[in-house]
Parts: C-alpha cells; structure tokens; sequence
C-alpha cells in the first residue's frame, strides 16, 4: 500500500466535498450521467472517494468500487447507503488490486489518474483484472497540447500535486501505453476535461 | 464553455471580475515610462496570478477547469495590454477598468472560440 497517497487523502477527506466543488460537479454531472449509463454487468469503480459521483450512476447496478484512503470511503458511506443498487466499497491501492485475473466486464475512473502516482501501471494493472474484451470507461481532466493552457497546466501542478491531483497528466498517451485500445476521446472542454472509452484487447 | 444559463452568465462574470481586476492593479503597480517588453511580461504574469487567485472562490461556485483556464488566460491577456498602455503613458483607473473589461469580454470569447473547435468526439489519435 502506498502510505503516504493514502495519508494526502486521507487529510483531504473532510474538507474534500468543500474544495471539489458544487460548481464543477453541477457543469460535469450530465457528462458523467452519460458515461455512467454504460455500466452493465461486473463493474469496477475506481477511487470512488466521497462518493460524489454515486448520485450520477444508473440504478440497480452490482458496483465493486475502491479507494486507497479509509478516510474518504468513510465519507462516502451515507452516499453508498442511499444508492439504489449495491456498492461494495472496499480500501485498495490501484497499484495491488486484490482481484482475480478477468474479473470484471468494465471499469470507470473519474478524475481519477490525475492522482494515481505511477498511472501507467496503475492502468496496466486494471487491464489485468479487465475481462479480454472489457471496457474502461474514464472521465477525465489532462493536460493540453496547446499554449498557453499547457504552461498554466504545467505551473498549476507545480502548486497542486502537493495536496492532490497533478493538473498536467497525458492520460490518453498513458491509455495507449498500457496496452488498451483507444475507441473514443469526447472532448468536453478544451481538449482538458475529456471522457475516453477504451477496450482491453482480446490478444 | 457550456450553454445552462447559470454557467454562461458564470462565466462571463468570472471572466469580467477577474480581467478588470487584473487590469486596474496593472495600472496602478505599472508606471509610465517603464520598458514596453518589461511591463508586458510583468503585467501577464500579474493578471495571470489574479486569474489564479480568484479560481478558488469562482470555482466553488462555477467548476473547475471551466473556470480557471479561461480566468487565468483573461487576467494574462488583460495585464498584457493594460500593462503595456500604461507603460506607454499614465493611465487613470476608470481608463483601466474599462480597457480590463474589454479583455475580459474579448478573452472569454476567444475561449468560446476555442473551445467549440476543440470540443466533442475525435479521431482516436495520438495526444494528451
């Protein structure tokens, strides 16, 4: 387990809701409720933190959902409680996922692998335990390829990876590099907040 | 950008707040006389930080990276021309606030602009 992502988390758990924001999740909640209408069969959530995106998942869905910080998955417990469908929230690093080969149909992140620390293997590691064949589903701020919004990307993180998320991440060059295959890119604005479905390929 | 009327009345009052702002402290910190280039560089990187200072109260309210890659792109394109008019010859506040809020609704169009020829489904390419 990486102590010391789980200890930043689990200090930004109380005051996370707070510096997330109503604004961002009220301009990026039909985007996610659009994503989030995929889910079907074994699903993994990814870094489910407070919760917040729980209100945005279909009903009746069967969700295994982890996080590496039992500070935000206590958080989230009134939100997993109200969901109509069942989440199994359980404390897990990415990095050493305690799940058997193949074990799930899909996988969704949201603004998830802005934070994970080495994201490539964190992503290889989902394609281990993503069915051949299974989808990842990923909503998602990056980088972007153009000035000036690269350097004010690259400055942000200077300031942001000490208390959470690194701003300027080439997520969808870290997709490709673990070995999926990139099916769509949705641009929602710029070319920063993104939505990107990949698949785990069959060989 | 988006479309809700909430995010797009948001946007613009973000946009305003932060390019007049930026603009009336170009003014005032930036006097006559100074290097044309000098005063261009200092006055982005002023409107620049204005930009990012007022994201965190404006985000809460108006999300996250739609409001501070537009806020801090304002506040640097308004510190870059208030700072280089006053560098040219004294400028009065009032001059100031009018010429940041030009900015401001020059920049937040300009991200409009930008923002709808980069949105929406690509080709599966290489990238960010």
């Amino acid at each position: 387990m990486d102590t010391q992502t789980q200890a930043k988390w689990d200090k930004a758990a109380p005051t996370f809701d707070l510096m997330a924001g109503k604004g961002a999740e009220a301009r990026w909640r039909p985007f996610k409720e659009q994503l989030f209408a995929n889910m079907q069969g074994r699903i993994l959530f990814l870094a489910l933190g407070t919760g917040l995106d729980i209100e945005t998942f279909p009903p009746g869905r069967d969700i295994t959902a982890i996080d590496i910080s039992p500070r935000m998955l206590e958080v989230a417990g009134p939100r997993i409680a109200a969901y109509d469908g069942d989440i199994d929230a359980r404390v897990m690093d990415v990095h050493e996922l305690d799940f058997a080969d193949a074990s799930f149909d899909q996988i969704f992140t949201s603004c998830t692998f802005c934070s994970v620390p080495d994201p490539v293997a964190g992503l290889r590691a989902l394609r281990r335990v993503l069915k051949p064949g299974g989808e990842l589903f990923m909503f998602e701020h990056t980088g972007s390829r153009y000035y000036p919004f690269k350097l004010m990307m690259d400055l942000m993180t200077q300031l942001t990876r000490r208390i959470g998320p690194d701003m300027n991440r080439p997520t969808l060059h870290n997709v490709r590099a673990a070995g999926y295959r990139v099916v769509e890119v949705n641009n929602l604005f710029l070319d920063v907040v993104k939505t990107i479905r990949a698949v785990n390929p069959e060989t | 950008m988006d479309s809700r009327l909430y995010f797009v009345l948001g946007d613009l009052f973000s946009n305003l707040l932060v390019a007049i702002l930026a603009g009336w402290l170009c003014s005032l910190l930036i006097p006559a006389g100074w290097n044309m280039f000098l005063a261009m560089l200092v006055a982005m990187v002023i409107g620049m930080a204005v930009g990012l200072v007022l994201f965190f109260p404006l985000g809460v309210a108006f999300g996250a990276m739609e409001v501070m890659l537009p806020t801090m792109f304002t506040g640097m394109f308004s510190g870059m021309v208030v700072g280089m008019w006053a560098a040219m010859m004294p400028l009065g506040g009032l001059q100031a606030v009018a010429a940041g809020a030009v900015c401001g609704l020059v920049g937040v169009n300009v991200i409009w602009i930008l923002n709808n020829s980069l949105r929406g489904v690509q080709e599966p390419r290489e990238g960010a």
